[in-house]
């Protein structure tokens, strides 16, 4: 008989956090500044969405607030250099589809009282086997828009 | 400047080698021998891991940005929870 394990952490953002551990997100080099984190989950809430948080599963206190690329930009397209195919495990004449293989996250972050975000690295996740890596140089230019009146504006 | 050919390297201080590997049309591929000490990164890497810093305090130091921004994005739904086999549960 298979035992259904789940893991549990207690986050620091949203209390106790359960998750089934085939569900893990694996990020092999973790995220430039966090390289140690190497597991993390998704977490969604049903009343945020379409916010996904991604929190460390070992480190209750670190968790970033993320969108799916599409929803700031919504003719985004993905380009994935050499080495992200190799982190990912996709193969080099693969075309993976966003949200049928893989999602992009872009990372929010606080900025001039608002929030911001890098389309020009997001957070990759290979939705076939769930690694990450957090693409560089992806996506046309601008890079970086700012949420302002309820819509996303490249600022740069 | 330096010039160096594929199979060459450069030496920095006592402990740390870099080698050019292999140079193609467009991009050199370096291998680096540095002790685990010493942080190896991409320079596009390191201005991501201050935006990364300053992401990940998003939820901590600016709670009631992220109250807003559920505010202002409403409730449409991601791409996640169609595709992913099982996620967390709250």
């Amino acid at each position: 008989m298979v035992m259904d394990r789940r893991l549990c952490l207690v986050s620091q953002h949203f209390g106790e956090v359960e998750w089934d551990p085939a569900s893990e997100l694996l990020l092999p080099s973790g995220l430039p500044g966090f390289e140690d984190e190497r597991r993390m989950v998704a977490v969604e809430i049903p009343a945020q969405r379409p916010l996904v948080f991604l929190q460390s599963a070992e480190r209750a206190e670190v968790c970033f607030v993320a969108l799916p690329v599409r929803t700031i930009r919504p003719d985004y397209e993905l380009t994935l250099g050499d080495e992200d195919r190799i982190a990912l495990r996709i193969d080099e004449d693969a075309l993976p589809e966003l949200g049928a293989d893989v999602l992009c996250l872009a990372l929010l972050m606080p900025a001039n009282g608002g929030v911001e975000t890098n389309l020009a690295a997001p957070v990759v996740i290979n939705l076939h086997n769930l690694r990450c890596v957090q693409s560089m140089g992806s996506g046309s230019p601008p890079r970086r828009y700012r949420l302002g009146d309820g819509r996303w504006v490249p600022v740069c | 400047m330096v010039r160096r050919r594929a199979g060459e390297a450069i030496v920095l201080g006592d402990d740390i080698e870099i080698e050019v590997i292999e140079i193609s049309r467009t991009r050199v591929k370096l291998g680096i021998r540095a002790p685990r000490t010493v942080t190896v990164l991409r320079r596009e890497s390191a201005a991501l891991a201050q935006e990364n810093q300053s992401a990940a305090c998003l939820l901590s130091a600016h709670p009631e940005t992220v109250v807003d921004l559920i505010r202002l994005l409403g409730n449409s739904g991601s791409d996640f929870a169609k595709t992913t086999p099982a996620g967390a549960d709250m």
